[in-house]
């Protein structure tokens, strides 16, 4: 909020200054990167405020974030790159961050560099000065340099980096104005370049000459990336790189040059490279960096002492993911059913809008088709943003690492990773943000794995359902075993499946775990709901708009085509109901799958209904009701429980059950799937594998069950 | 020390060798102990060591016992380091039979000059040590001698390098050298080298970890797999097995 006031009065001071400038449209693009957690998004949401838009990199599920700011009669429009170590190919974000730089090739890149962290953050600083590119370097974090007692010869850094260097506190957004000037400053007059800046040592040096004199046949790539840049990249093995069409001698060249590396140094040439460049940092550090005592107990290091206590560890986890879920599902309670309240009142008032008694199909598109819809998607939104709040401050805070921390090991087990378990806890409550959870994976195979498989957590939509039918065929002792075990059947089947999809499909090593622990620190407001609120707003746009066209499909499936009039003569409301259910293509398609789930002890009722539930799992519990209504003249003497009781064997409820706990996730889980994965094709084969899954494994349940009771 | 320059004739060397030996095995020699070591006749004995006395190499009066002066000594254990270096060359350079090679070396001993003594002590310990050397390769020579075996060159080089590396792996674990596996929580170490090739060594060098990178152990999370360590200022986890490929120089 200070920022835009300083910003506004900038502005007007030029406007009404002497100095007459041409301040109508000057526009300079600036790239924002830097390390994860080096305050990337505070300094981003501090310079551009809420003129944000987020949007998707093209091809990746990476979010990209823009702004713009105005300054000084400049329309500054910044871009967050995604947050890197580095910027090699070894994940999607270093592909993306690199080739937006490239490709787009922005007037400025803005590094915020973690001064508490210099090292390990001037890494990429590094790379990016020898990418050529107009650099500024925000040194973030100052006030905690301060405090240690740290002093930095900027004009002799900069003079290394060939950067202009500002400090900078983003948190309390200190020192932006001048971060703004260097921008300026830097796209006006940019300095001359200078790639050059670390010696690589004489081989590799030699090599590189080598390289680059043969690259001068390939004018195109030189011109764009620089040819000692790409002579390097293409030394250290760079794929993305090394598949830009290169000349034949030109991959024979670097061949050779690698391999004779290896011989001399024994360790391949990226590693070589790596190391020299940290050589090049720490010998910078040690000229302009001043009494750097290391604080050997800094506060979130005893943060950790608890935290990552070999005793107190777990519990403190299982407390936190504990009281997650709580604020979650306990908080968000009342105001979905405000939600549900609001929407029921809203199709009442919109039915109201035609006469009494009359059917029209717009009437019931609006009502049963968008705002069943709508309504189903926007029932949720308080539960997920109370998620994604959750999630953002154990994020800001620096626990989320943490967590993986102490679930890697059993993680790994099954193949996957420590970042894993978060995702999949979250999907207990809803597979929809337990999948958008996922995106902390960098490894797609390990991605692919958790996404596949999160559906398989019992989620709460699934709990009406047990509801419905645990009391209706087990005695009142064995409730909570049967609760549990449909709990515990999904989680077997989860790991079953993890293991399996790890050996077959998604086979490989599993993800390194070289994960930063970064220091705990207290999340700013801001932060926070700036995280929380880009998530849902994502949620809302992607799964509404699929679930929107899927839930109007499927109302028309139940609906269409409608039965003759005088067979619905002299019917109650909900008799013509069920009749229309029966006539309607659902019903039909019902009445044909009960062949299909006949071996599996369902008759078409059970198959009707499983198809309204695939819109949402609760659904089924309302189908059941429709369908069940059928033929019940005299009134419902019997609650549905009764009914279910009366035509049920026990081990045919558990059955459904079964089949409801694995089957085909909801349309919202299709949708997510989809649009985080890219493809329909991975939606379509969770979709059907693990239909296929649930009905080998009731069918399997149902004939061996029979079998004994028989 | 040796402040007197004049030099001894072979024959008194020989003397002086001889009453090294016998005072070796009784203590004291007697004139008729050194003229029966030698096969000289006892009056040639007398005369010798008179002028061995006159020179203060030995302690001598007539039919008492001779002793070496420490000069004396000085002398004689020269002699006989002379000797036995050229016995030893002669035996286990080239394979000469240990009798032969004693009568070599007595005759060579006296003669022979001291760099060149000096340069044959050099040469067999460079024998002892140097890897494409070595004992194989004097036994290699033996052979040769011997005309025994038809030596395979390529086999011979194949296992000296095997020595050499191995003797290398031993040189380097002697430097106290483990792994960040094995630290304990708060000890420090240097990596020395990542005995890992691909991503992970990618990841582990831009993460800061290369050769000479100070590392400090933390923790182990609770259930016991993924550490915590310290590098270049902040905290990395990394899983046990990843760790178990960083060598480091304990501290
Ligand atoms: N002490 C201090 N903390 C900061 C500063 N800038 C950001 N932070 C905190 O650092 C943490 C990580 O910031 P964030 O912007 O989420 O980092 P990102 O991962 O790079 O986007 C948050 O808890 C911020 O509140 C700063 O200048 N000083």
């Amino acid at each position: 909020m200070q920022k835009q006031n300083t910003i506004t009065t900038d502005r007007d001071a030029v406007v009404f200054g002497d100095s007459v400038r041409d301040v109508s449209k000057k526009t300079i693009t600036v790239a924002v990167a830097g390390n994860p957690n080096s305050g990337k998004t505070t300094v981003f949401n501090a310079l551009t405020g809420a003129r944000q838009h987020v949007g998707n990199y093209p091809g990746v599920t990476v979010d990209k974030v823009e702004g713009i700011c105005k300054y000084k009669g400049y329309e500054i429009e910044l871009v967050d790159l995604p947050g890197t170590y580095s910027l090699t190919a070894f994940s999607i974000e270093e592909v993306v961050a690199r080739n937006f730089i490239v490709d787009e090739n922005p007037d400025v890149v803005v590094d915020i560099v973690d001064s508490s962290n210099l090292e390990r953050n001037l890494y990429l600083a590094t790379q990016l000065v020898e990418m050529n590119v107009p650099l500024v370097l925000a040194f973030n974090m100052t006030d905690i340099v301060e405090r240690r007692g740290i002093v930095f010869d900027n004009a002799m850094l900069s003079k290394f980096f060939n950067a202009s260097i500002v400090p900078i506190v983003g948190k309390k957004a200190k020192g932006l104005d001048k971060l703004l000037d260097a921008v300026i400053e830097t796209a006006e007059n940019p300095r001359p370049k200078d790639d050059h800046i670390v010696h690589y040592g004489d081989e590799v040096e030699e090599e590189l000459t080598k390289i680059q004199n043969l690259l001068t046949g390939e004018h195109y790539l030189v011109e764009k990336y620089g040819s000692r840049w790409l002579a390097l990249k293409l030394l250290e093995q760079d794929k993305d790189i090394l598949d830009k069409g290169h000349k034949p001698e030109v991959i024979d060249a670097v061949a050779k040059s690698v391999r004779h590396l290896t011989k001399i140094t024994g360790e391949d040439p990226e590693i070589t490279v790596a190391s020299q460049r940290y050589g090049f940092i720490s010998g910078a550090c040690e000229e302009t960096v001043r009494g750097s005592v290391e604080l050997r107990h800094s506060r979130s290091d005893l943060v950790d002492k608890v935290v990552l206590n070999r005793v107190l560890a777990i519990p403190i986890f299982a407390g936190l993911m504990y009281g997650v879920f709580k604020l979650t599902f306990t908080i968000g309670e009342p105001f979905m059913g405000i939600i549900e309240g609001f929407f029921g009142w809203l199709s009442t008032a919109i039915t109201g809008l035609w006469p009494a008694g009359s059917e029209s199909a717009l009437k019931s598109l609006i009502v049963d088709g968008v705002i069943g819809g709508v309504g189903g998607v926007i029932v949720f939104v308080p539960n997920i943003m109370l998620l994604f709040l959750a999630i953002a401050i154990l994020e800001d805070s620096g626990y989320m690492a943490r967590a993986a921390f102490i679930m890697d090991r059993v993680m790994h087990k099954i193949g996957l990773h420590g970042k894993s378990f978060i995702p999949m806890l979250i999907g207990f409550g809803c597979s929809v943000p337990a999948i958008m959870g996922t995106r902390v994976l960098e490894n797609r195979r390990s991605r692919l794995t958790t996404i596949l498989v999160i559906p398989l957590m019992s989620c709460g939509a699934r709990l009406p359902i047990y509801i419905l039918l645990i009391p209706a065929f087990f005695a009142a002792k064995w409730h909570g075993l049967v609760m549990w075990s449909m709990y515990m059947i999904g989680i077997i089947l989860a790991i079953v499946c993890a293991k399996l999809l790890r050996n077959t499909l998604f086979k490989g090593e599993t993800l390194p775990f070289v994960m930063e622990l970064p220091p705990f620190r207290v999340p700013t407001l801001r932060g926070v709901l700036t995280h929380m609120w880009q998530r849902s707003w994502m949620y809302l746009k992607k799964a509404g708009t699929i679930l929107l066209g899927i839930s109007i499909i499927l109302w028309a499936a139940t609906s269409y085509p409608k039965p003759a009039e005088e067979k619905l003569a002299g019917l109650s409301a909900e008799q013509a109901q069920t009749v229309q259910l029966r006539h309607s293509l659902a019903g039909r398609v019902g009445s044909v799958m009960e062949i299909a789930v006949k071996p599996l002890g369902f008759d078409y009722r059970i198959g009707t209904a499983l198809i309204g539930a695939l819109a949402a799992k609760e659904v089924f519990v309302a189908q059941m009701g429709i369908v069940y209504s059928l033929g019940d003249s005299e009134g419902s003497s019997q609650t549905l429980r009764e009914k279910l009781a009366n035509n049920y064997s026990p081990l045919q409820g558990f059955c459904i059950m079964l089949f409801c706990l694995i089957s085909a996730p909801c349309m919202a889980t299709l949708a997510i799937c989809k649009r985080e994965t890219g493809s329909w094709r991975w939606a379509l084969f969770q979709f059907c594998g693990l239909t296929v899954l649930a009905y080998i494994v009731t069918l399997v349940v149902y004939q061996i069950g029979s079998l004994i009771i028989a | 020390m040796m402040v007197r320059t004049e030099k001894l004739s072979a024959s008194l060397e020989d003397y002086l060798e001889a009453i090294f030996w016998i005072a070796q095995s009784k203590g004291a020699a007697r004139a008729k102990d050194i003229a029966k070591r030698l096969c000289v006749k006892a009056s040639s004995v007398t005369g010798a060591l008179q002028s061995l006395g006159e020179k203060k190499y030995v302690n001598y009066a007539p039919y008492d016992v001779i002793t070496l002066t420490s000069e004396g000594l000085e002398v004689a254990k020269k002699v006989v380091r002379r000797h036995q270096i050229l016995k030893d060359f002669f035996v286990d350079v080239l394979g000469v039979d240990a009798d032969i090679a004693d009568e070599g070396a007595c005759s060579l001993e006296h003669s022979i000059p001291r760099t060149v003594v000096e340069r044959l002590v050099d040469f067999m310990e460079f024998m002892e040590v140097c890897p494409r050397g070595g004992k194989d390769w004097l036994k290699g020579f033996a052979d040769q001698c011997n005309a025994q075996k038809k030596h395979n060159c390529e086999k011979c080089m194949d296992a000296c390098l095997k020595k050499f590396r191995k003797e290398k792996q031993i040189m380097i674990t002697e430097e106290k050298t483990t792994t960040v596996a094995d630290l304990k929580p708060k000890q420090k170490g240097v990596v020395i080298k990542i005995n890992r090739r691909g991503a992970i060594a990618k990841r582990l060098a831009e993460m800061g970890i290369g050769r000479g990178t100070l590392v400090e152990f933390e923790r182990v999370a609770p259930l016991g797999d993924p550490i915590d360590i310290k590098v270049k200022g902040y905290h990395l986890s990394l899983r046990k097995s990843e760790a178990a490929d960083i060598i480091i120089s304990a501290k």
